[in-house]
């Protein structure tokens, strides 16, 4: 068990030390792990540079996440919630539709919507890079399957002291359901911190709006070969969700039996 | 549908109609509750969609006036695009090694987490998950500093034991192994918690029971183990299908397709051709809902046979 961990983590920390060796060190053989000189070049020149701002760039990236997380949540918990508990006329076509839109993989419709983005002028705005992804079919799935297992007399007894249904959700349903908002919570973040094809497509003259995966991409045209910039820019950006993960990892590793099998 | 059944729907339908203003009551609350997901979804991904589908019939160029419908032309064209089929066939055979090494490794590993069920334990099930919040964009970049030609960790290792250096990416079946196995690592961690929560939910009675008639460790895998965990196997692979099939972010940036495309995939092949002006994207629409085609109807399948079958329980 031991050694598949150290495996599993070997090659991120096999690159971190790589972080500190100057140009000529770092592919110096015979291999060594640590540096014999400690050198902080390779920040140095990812701070240094006049055209691109690192810190601005995760910044941006980490707020688009987190805005898109606290939307995202609302839109596809809201649209749950009304599947679940509410009747309405064309319910079930309505459910069929957003749940189809599950099984269409972003790349069919990705030329698509950059020309629907683009006609809606929000190419190279933050909006571009939030609002497309934010509701989701699979989300609104996740969501209803938890709450046709939260017991009804709660929403009863809340119906007798006088809240509507919009009270009830915003009252009880969101205060109930941590754990799941937790775990899909942090997915809507990755996947907003981790995009790449989607920024790479619609922020194009914004280098402002620059997300962090498209920084790194840049990097690692801009300084081929030069590893100890590329790895120090892309190990940097790892802080983030990690430092997420350590704080909800005791809900997302129990959640994977409830996300995993839906 | 019996016409038994039909003639009680009915009649139930008609006793409801008098109460179906109590029934809808809320009804204006639900669908002010759905509008903000249903008109996102119109807007970004159904109406995207039917763009799609409907320029993938017509030959459309950016000099030409008047748009001409050519059917299934664009279709054929893709067909016979040398390119787009060598990528289907990449992806096919990641695909294929895959499904079956990230199973058997995280199914191998899954067990070994049952059976450590101390504070260590729960320690390694959080750090396994780790490199699932990797982006394939992280995973590229580590792993082609590891693979360096010139004092990459690999070559590094090959010159202590005297070896010749490899130029890994260079090579094409050393190109497609440096593709496949970032995409292992990341999901390993995850996968393997997947089939861990699948064991768990296994009842152990099952086992005792076996063990008291004396059932050896196959015939438990085969006849408890196995059924048990139908589902948690079938999203898996699902998963593990759709991840491969779709692969972009890691063959982009480590090889770029190559070399000679022995690492391109549908996706790659899609958006280096969204911007290839030589190809009208029409034809480049037309391979895209083929993808979608594979993909989702694979998924959507699989999908509603776990759903039907979790109902049926």
């Amino acid at each position: 068990m031991t050694v598949v961990v150290v495996i599993v983590l070997f090659p991120i920390l096999w690159a971190m030390p790589a972080m500190f060796k100057n140009r000529s060190e770092i592919f110096e053989l015979p291999l060594h792990w640590l540096p014999h000189e400690w050198s902080t070049d390779n920040f140095k020149t990812i701070f240094g540079m006049d055209d691109y701002n690192y810190f601005l760039s995760i910044g941006s990236t980490t707020l688009v996440a987190v805005v898109s997380v606290v939307l995202s949540l609302i839109v596809n918990m809201m649209a749950a919630y009304a599947f679940a508990r509410i009747e309405f006329p064309g319910k079930k076509f309505f459910w069929m539709y957003m749940l189809s839109t599950m099984f269409i993989p972003g790349i069919t419709i990705l030329l698509t919507s950059v020309r629907v983005v683009t006609a809606l002028g929000m190419l190279d705005t933050i909006w571009v890079l939030i609002v497309p992804g934010l509701a989701s079919g699979y989300n609104v799935f996740f969501f209803r399957q938890y709450f046709f297992g939260v017991p009804k007399y709660m929403e009863e007894a809340a119906m007798i002291d006088g809240l509507s249904k919009g009270g009830i959700f915003f009252r009880i349903f969101t205060r109930i359901s941590t754990a799941p908002m937790v775990i899909c919570g942090m997915s809507v973040f990755m996947g907003y911190y981790n995009s790449f094809l989607w920024p790479v497509m619609t922020i194009t003259k914004n280098t402002e709006l620059y997300q962090i995966m498209q920084l790194i991409r840049t990097l690692n045209s801009r300084y081929t070969g030069q590893y100890g910039v590329v790895l120090a820019a892309t190990l940097m950006s790892l802080t983030v969700p990690f430092g997420l993960y350590c704080f909800f990892q005791k809900y997302i590793v129990q959640g994977i039996s409830i996300a995993g099998v839906k | 549908m019996s016409a038994k059944e039909r003639a009680t729907k009915t009649s139930f339908r008609k006793k409801l109609f008098g109460k179906r203003f109590f029934r809808y009551r809320y009804a204006f609350t639900g669908y002010a509750m759905i509008a903000p997901a249903f008109i996102l979804l119109t807007v970004f991904v159904v109406v995207p969609l039917g763009m799609a589908v409907y320029r993938s019939f017509f030959d459309y160029r950016a000099y030409a006036a008047v748009q001409e419908f050519v059917g299934l032309k664009n279709y054929l064209t893709i067909l016979r695009t040398t390119s787009f089929v060598n990528s289907f066939k990449n992806a096919l055979l990641f695909a294929a090694v895959i499904v079956v090494v990230q199973l058997l490794l995280s199914f191998t590993f899954a067990h070994v987490l049952k059976r450590c069920n101390t504070v260590y334990g729960r320690i390694v099930r959080t750090v396994i998950y780790v490199p699932f919040l990797i982006s394939g964009i992280t995973a590229s970049i580590v792993f082609l500093f590891m693979t360096n030609y010139g004092g990459g960790l690999i070559n590094g290792i090959l010159l202590y034991f005297d070896a010749d250096p490899i130029a890994i990416i260079m090579d094409k079946n050393w190109a497609r192994i440096a593709v496949i196995v970032p995409t292992l690592w990341l999901g390993f961690g995850y996968n393997s918690l997947v089939m861990y929560a699948g064991l768990l939910n296994i009842p152990k009675d099952y086992y005792e029971a076996a063990t008291l008639d004396g059932a050896g460790w196959w015939r438990k895998l085969i006849k408890i183990t196995l059924p048990g965990m139908t589902n948690y196997f079938l999203l898996t692979i699902v998963g593990l299908l759709t991840g491969a099939l779709t692969m972009f972010d890691i063959p982009f940036l480590m090889t770029g397709g190559g070399p000679l495309e022995s690492t391109l995939t549908p996706v790659l092949y899609l958006f280096n051709n969204y911007r290839n002006v030589l190809q009208t994207s029409s034809i480049t629409l037309a391979g895209a809902i083929l993808v979608m085609l594979i993909v989702g109807a694979l998924n959507a399948g699989v999908f509603f046979g776990v759903q039907s079958k979790v109902s049926d329980d």
